[in-house]
């Protein structure tokens, strides 16, 4: 590294943080944005089931029939929001999308019961909205069968013979959303924004014609980057302290690993972010462009693609092997790894090894893109 | 502009020379075969229209953009192919607005002299020094994008000689410049050529034609003629003339086209016209009957050029607008000196 390297590094560092200081609106992008998309994900995505509405149609009206209905309700999970008398008059309830879901006990349950034979009762389900229909149909069925057990332990039948699931929860008991969702969270909030930032300010410097004077200088393209990217790497590791404290003390969600080891994965996934980043405006040269390529580029695949919301191991060949080059899956899964498993280099070092594969090829090929031509 | 050319220049050395340059934008040749050499203590001003070529030709000549064809040497180096020897020597001015606008006066010219890693002290002298030339010291707290258009030229040109280039390239450096800012902008430039620094510029104005020490005239990507601005002067074949008297647009119908007329173009309510050795009777006797009277000038750069571009075919606009520098700085200086 010579010593003109290091002079012209420093004074295009020194020159975006003056610019990033007298443009305002940056700096409230990179401070507002983690704390709004933190909040919005962290109360808005949930997989958690609080107090779900429900329309009974309780047709029975015996104790059989309402000691379901508590067992469905004892939880706090599902909350009884409406009576009707007719199952046909759960569906405008569907279609209105008042409520999701519906349970029907028909006449007879609870006599069945008495008799010992199977009693069958209802669940009606919105079918239009996948997420929650599943996770309440998960639950009701969980409810169903521990009824049926404790059904069948009364009669003697079954005693204390059969199956008993012994399920344990590591790393997420409570099964928290926030839990795995702000490590995501991390990941996209670094993605979008180092992504949106580099390719703005890259694409600035060919719209206003500084790069024509920059090019009568004796910088070289390498410094040019490096100078460029450097305050947004800085700003890069306030904002992933911002999200791990407001994680740690709104949503609870504990760093059990290192700290250390956290920033340094932060650090290698910055880059790689900030070299797309660069990679797009040398390419399109143009800020409009280079805000909208910028942001499809970074906030799809990290949100869809990178196990943040859905698991990657569910998807077509096709989704899976882009997914297996994004770093923003290797990324989340030393966030996860770290934050909630303990877990420290001995486990983590092939997606760090990823991590730095990426963030290396991206400076390599947008410093060798960047033409010092204006053609 | 007033003021004649600065005594001619010793021979310095060859510091830029070109040969066929050429590049085309699609199908629309910008610029073919351009050949040009430009000495040390010589200011060299590639003139004509917008449109012509100047700033293409530049940038190849500055390696900002690649040529079809040809050849470039700044001091024996290809831009292209040793960009580092020649951006030391290279000091270079983009037409458009290319500094930092939210940078303020200081911010800009640190920054550049960092690019060129300039010693601090050696930084300190030379702001000192061209701050002083540029009266740009009461301003250097200002933002550049709120300077007025000749102290952000100024302010251009300033960071453009912290380096002490052996090369000044400038891109129309007086485009969008008052006046008495484009006249103090030619003071500061004969400055820098005294101490033996090669300029390269490019301007639509033919009055400012006359400051260089030397001219290129390009039209349609081609050069048309080169050559001190006096010499081909006094060398015309051609005579110019003002037309007195008649009202303007009746006599310029009355002259398109005519065989012994090579040249027409505005002149403040008049009529200036280049008129074909020997053909001025016949001329005056067209103009007779609009009551119109011809009046001997002293050719000056835009007669030339247009009637040049009349020699070589190609169609002549009536309102030129080569004539924008000439009405921007009042009248000719040739017209005063004649009347």
């Amino acid at each position: 590294m010579s010593r003109g390297f290091l002079i012209r590094v420093g004074a295009l560092a020194r020159k975006e943080i003056i610019h990033i200081i007298r443009d305002v609106r940056v700096i409230y992008m990179a401070l507002g944005l983690p704390v709004v998309m933190l909040i919005l994900f962290g109360y808005a995505v949930s997989f958690d089931l609080d107090r779900l509405p429900f329309a009974l149609v309780d047709q029975d009206r015996t104790p059989a029939s309402r000691r379901l209905v508590e067992a469905l309700t004892g939880s706090d999970s599902f909350t009884v929001a409406v009576r009707l008398d007719d199952p046909r008059a759960v569906e405008p309830y569907f279609r209105s999308n008042r409520l999701k879901v519906g349970l029907v006990i028909p006449p007879g349950f609870g006599r069945r019961l008495q008799r010992g034979e199977v009693a069958e009762a209802q669940l009606l389900l919105d079918g239009a909205d996948g997420t929650t229909t599943s996770i309440a149909l998960g639950y009701a069925a969980g409810v169903g069968q521990a009824e049926t057990r404790r059904l069948l332990a009364k009669t003697g039948l079954l005693g204390d013979l059969g199956l008993r699931d012994r399920v344990r929860l590591r790393f997420n008991p409570g099964m928290k959303s926030a839990r795995f969702i702000v490590p995501g969270l991390i990941a996209a909030i670094l993605a979008i924004m180092a992504v949106l930032l580099t390719a703005l300010t890259v694409a600035r410097e060919w719209e206003r014609g500084s790069m024509e004077q920059l090019f009568a200088t004796p910088v070289r393209r390498v410094e040019v980057v490096v100078g460029k990217l450097l305050p947004y790497v800085a700003i890069g590791m306030v904002q992933v302290l911002l999200v791990v404290a407001m994680g740690s003390l709104v949503f609870a969600v504990p760093v059990t690993g290192s700290l250390g080891l956290l920033f340094g994965a932060a650090l290698l996934f910055l880059l790689g972010m900030l070299g797309q980043g660069v990679f797009i405006s040398v390419v399109t040269r143009n800020q409009q462009v280079a805000t909208q390529v910028g942001l499809l580029s970074s906030m799809l695949p990290t949100l869809l693609l990178s196990g943040f919301l859905t698991p990657v191991e569910n998807m077509p060949l096709l989704l899976r092997a882009i997914a297996a080059i994004l770093p923003a899956r290797y990324f989340i899964q030393v966030l996860r790894g770290v934050m909630l498993k303990g877990n420290g280099l001995r486990e983590l070092w092939p997606d760090l090894l990823a991590l730095l594969a990426f963030a290396l090829a991206m400076v390599a090929i947008s410093t060798a893109r960047f033409k010092r031509r204006l053609d | 502009m007033t003021g004649a050319p600065d005594a001619p220049p010793a021979a310095g050395e060859v510091v830029l020379a070109a040969r066929g340059l050429a590049r085309s934008y699609g199908p629309v040749k910008a610029v073919t075969g351009v050949d040009l050499t430009v000495r040390g203590r010589e200011i060299y001003g590639l003139v004509g229209p917008d449109g012509a070529g100047k700033t293409t030709t530049i940038r190849m000549l500055t390696g900002h953009i690649a040529r079809a064809a040809g050849a470039v040497s700044i001091l024996g180096h290809d831009p292209l192919g040793n960009g580092g020897a020649v951006r030391d020597a290279l000091g270079y001015m983009p037409q458009q607005y290319s500094l930092y606008g939210d940078l303020t006066v200081d911010e800009n010219l640190r920054f550049f002299a960092s690019m060129f890693c300039l010693p601090r002290d050696l930084y300190r002298e030379r702001r000192e020094q061209l701050l002083g030339i540029t009266r740009l010291a009461r301003f250097t707290a200002r933002r550049a994008d709120a300077l007025s258009g000749g102290m952000y030229k100024k302010l251009a040109l300033a960071c453009a000689l912290l380096h002490r280039p052996r090369l000044l390239v400038l891109d129309e450096p007086t485009n969008g410049v008052d006046p008495v800012s484009r006249r103090e902008f030619w003071d500061l430039l004969a400055e820098f050529v005294a101490d033996g620094m090669a300029v390269l510029l490019s301007t639509p104005y033919m009055d400012e034609a006359a400051r260089c020490h030397r001219v290129g005239l390009i039209h349609a990507g081609r050069l048309l003629l080169e050559g001190e601005p006096a010499a081909p002067l006094a060398a015309s074949a051609h005579g110019a003339v003002r037309v007195d008297g008649g009202e303007r647009e009746a006599v310029a119908a009355a002259l398109q086209g005519h065989a012994r007329v090579l040249a027409l173009s505005p002149s403040g309510a008049r009529v200036r016209v280049v008129v074909a050795r020997g053909g001025e009777d016949e001329v005056a006797a067209v103009l007779q009957p609009l009551g119109a009277r011809l009046h001997a000038v002293s050719p000056d750069f835009e007669d030339l050029f247009l009637a040049r571009l009349h020699a070589t075919g190609a169609v002549q606009e009536w309102t030129a607008p080569m004539a924008a520098g000439a009405v921007q700085d009042g009248t000719t200086p040739t017209e005063e000196a004649s009347a």
